[in-house]
């Protein structure tokens, strides 16, 4: 087993990372920004390296400094955590000819999933149901204006290299893709240095549901469940849920061997997210594979019982899965609510310092943050500041519990997402688990208007 | 080499002469700042012009000659051509500190000073090799662009140079350990009064 692992993240995800290697007698290695000196992840790991300044290409994306990191301090494995270097093909590569281990799936991996017009490819010709789209990348505006009408309206024009909602155009009618095919290429060229992008069916209100998978290195895979993440605003989620109120335990089988089926075909391994589109006839479609460790994970934890960081540790290890398919039970209900730093109206960051922190507790609580009172929430890095987990017996406990957690939660200093996730809570259609992804969109323009 | 006309030693000090030889070339007299009043070799000039006559009548390198925690070195400079002689204040045990030396318990005393920081992840050196000589000492001159140290990361030497002409006060790091970003590294007097 690894001896000594460096996390190249920071934040929430850093420490859980540290814990479970803690968990695991593992020794850790922090590494952070000059702006995180002082960041709880820093003084719970056993050692801590300054990587540069607060701007995290210099710093959290240094490669040579985060591998030099390693060297000095004699890590034998990295974990990339999310966001930053996680999904770095190059990164992953780099690890592995310097005889660091990178926990999380192979360079290939994630070099085969990350073109996500290329991933759509692969699948459709492995039999996974893929969403009607372009079959590559559209080169110019007439292969735009023939897929479409292949497809039929609406559609979607997304950037290959994309994702967080940028580089997308919805097209409604025929006259308007032309100019929306030009919009998208130059959003995707700017904000993804990539112009490529393709088309794919639009439906009006699909529910976000993604399965987790895990892979080990004798090509063995499991999926442990569903979450459905389709409270999203802009494209951002804020509300994830585990079970899905909408697939019953066929579909949830169903769409589980499809996961795995995907993953298989570009010999996946370590942990991972096959995302769907499940539309109002429960159709399901492939959007893409997420070749990391995702913010919403402690949701499976709590329903599976499985600590996935540890998960993910031990089969970079080289050791195969401790339990098979038919091992894994789902039990009772959890939401996950991420907690941002943000401005209610605009919901724009709202950096800091926080004066007052006091997380809730109790049975069926879970708190994953790297905050503290008198921390400074910095406006270098993305927003969120805390995930509140809760789990109950049945979705109506989980619910119940989640609205009583809010309540206790302090966090006075800077302005938070909590009281908009009181209100999603306290709403009637998501207490019937009547939600979709243009929920809460309405909802905040019911409130605004 | 004849007698060199300074006050009698006092007897705890010991000259020290090393001297390293050299394959080919020469040297020319050119030697600064040395006859510091006072020192130990306050009236040197003479004794400096035949410590370099003897390093080129030699065909020597490098000659170093040390007296009372005071060290002269003269180098033989490759590619310039004229020899670096360098003047710096070594602290042996059971010696007094001079009184010129300031005595620094923290950054915050050496207003105007400059603190020289590590800009990547790495193992520090003084030297460029084991046997080599560190790049510099405490006291030293130093100017723009001269190699202080290295600060090697994943098999790269990377040099760390110098920003502005000054003087070294402190070293602030050890050698072969690791540094990380932002490490103080060095201390400089960036207008060091004469």
């Amino acid at each position: 087993m690894f001896k000594k692992i460096l996390i190249a993240n920071r934040g929430e995800i850093a420490l859980r990372v540290i814990r479970a290697c803690k968990e695991l007698g593992i020794k850790t290695v922090a590494i952070h920004s000059e702006a995180d000196a002082q960041s709880l992840h820093v003084t719970a790991a056993d050692e801590h390296v300054c990587v540069g300044p607060a701007e995290d290409a210099l710093s959290y994306r240094n490669i040579p400094n985060v591998l030099s990191a390693a060297e000095i301090t004699g890590a034998d494995a990295i974990h990339p955590g999310y966001g930053f270097l996680a999904e770095n093909a190059h990164f992953a590569e780099v690890c592995e000819s310097v005889g660091v281990t990178f926990i999380g799936p192979t360079s290939e991996n994630i070099a085969a999933v990350g073109d996500k017009a290329k991933a759509r490819d692969i699948m459709a010709r492995r039999g996974v149901p893929v969403l009607p789209g372009s079959p590559g990348e559209l080169r110019n505006e007439t292969e735009a204006l023939e897929a479409a009408r292949k497809i039929g309206f609406p559609v979607i024009i997304k950037a290959s290299a994309g994702g967080g909602g940028r580089g997308m155009r919805v097209v409604n009618k025929e006259d308007e893709v032309v100019r929306a095919f030009q919009a998208a290429q130059s959003e995707a060229k700017a904000t993804f240095g990539n112009e490529a992008v393709y088309l794919e069916r639009y439906f009006l209100e699909p529910r976000h549901i993604e399965v987790q998978i895990l892979a080990d290195v004798r090509g063995r895979a499991v999926f442990l469940g569903e979450r459905d993440c389709s409270i999203q605003r802009r494209y951002q989620k804020l509300v994830e849920e585990t079970p899905s109120p909408a697939v019953d335990d066929s579909l949830r089988r169903e769409m589980g061997r499809v996961a795995v089926e995907a993953i298989k075909a570009v010999h996946y391994r370590n942990a991972g997210t096959v995302e769907f589109l499940l539309d109002k006839d429960q159709h399901f479609y492939f959007m893409e594979v997420n070749a990391r460790i995702q913010v919403e994970h402690p949701i499976t934890e709590m329903v599976t019982g499985i600590d996935l960081i540890k998960e993910q540790i031990r089969i970079a290890n080289g050791l195969p899965l401790a339990f098979r398919q038919q091992d894994i039970r789902l039990s009772g209900h959890s939401f996950e609510c991420r907690i941002n730093a943000e401005c209610p109206d605009k919901f724009t960051p709202c950096p800091g310092l926080v004066t007052r922190y006091h997380p809730p507790g109790g049975f069926g609580v879970r708190v994953d943050s790297a905050m503290a009172a008198q921390a400074l929430v910095v406006p270098h890095y993305d927003s969120l500041i805390a995930k509140l987990i809760t789990h109950g017996q049945n979705r109506e406990e989980a619910i119940a519990r989640m609205r009583r957690a809010l309540d206790e939660f302090v966090i006075e200093g800077i302005k938070t997402t909590i009281p908009l996730h009181k209100r999603i809570f306290s709403d009637a259609e998501f207490q019937k688990g009547r939600v979709s992804t243009g929920f809460l969109e309405r909802l905040l323009a019911d409130h605004s208007g | 080499m004849s007698k060199p006309r300074v006050p009698p030693r006092p007897r705890k000090s010991r000259d020290r002469l090393t001297a390293v030889p050299t394959v080919g070339g020469g040297l020319s007299s050119r030697h600064e700042g040395l006859n510091a009043p006072g020192g130990p070799f306050a009236d040197a000039g003479q004794e400096i012009q035949e410590l370099i006559d003897l390093a080129k009548r030699n065909n020597l390198a490098e000659l170093e000659i040390e007296r009372e925690g005071v060290r002269i070195r003269i180098r033989r400079d490759a590619t310039a051509g004229t020899p670096l002689v360098s003047v710096r204040e070594v602290m042996t045990a059971g010696q007094d500190a001079p009184k010129e030396k300031p005595a620094l318990s923290s950054p915050a005393e050496a207003t105007g000073y400059v603190t020289v920081t590590s800009p990547i992840v790495g193992t520090f050196y003084r030297s460029a090799s084991p046997d080599a000589d560190p790049y510099v000492e405490e006291g030293d001159f130093v100017k723009q662009g001269q190699v202080l140290c290295i600060v090697e990361a994943m098999k790269l030497m990377n040099e760390i140079e110098a920003e502005a002409d000054g003087r070294i006060i402190k070293i602030l790091a050890e050698s072969t350990k690791p540094v990380e970003y932002g490490q103080p590294l060095f201390m400089i007097d960036p207008q060091p009064a004469f």
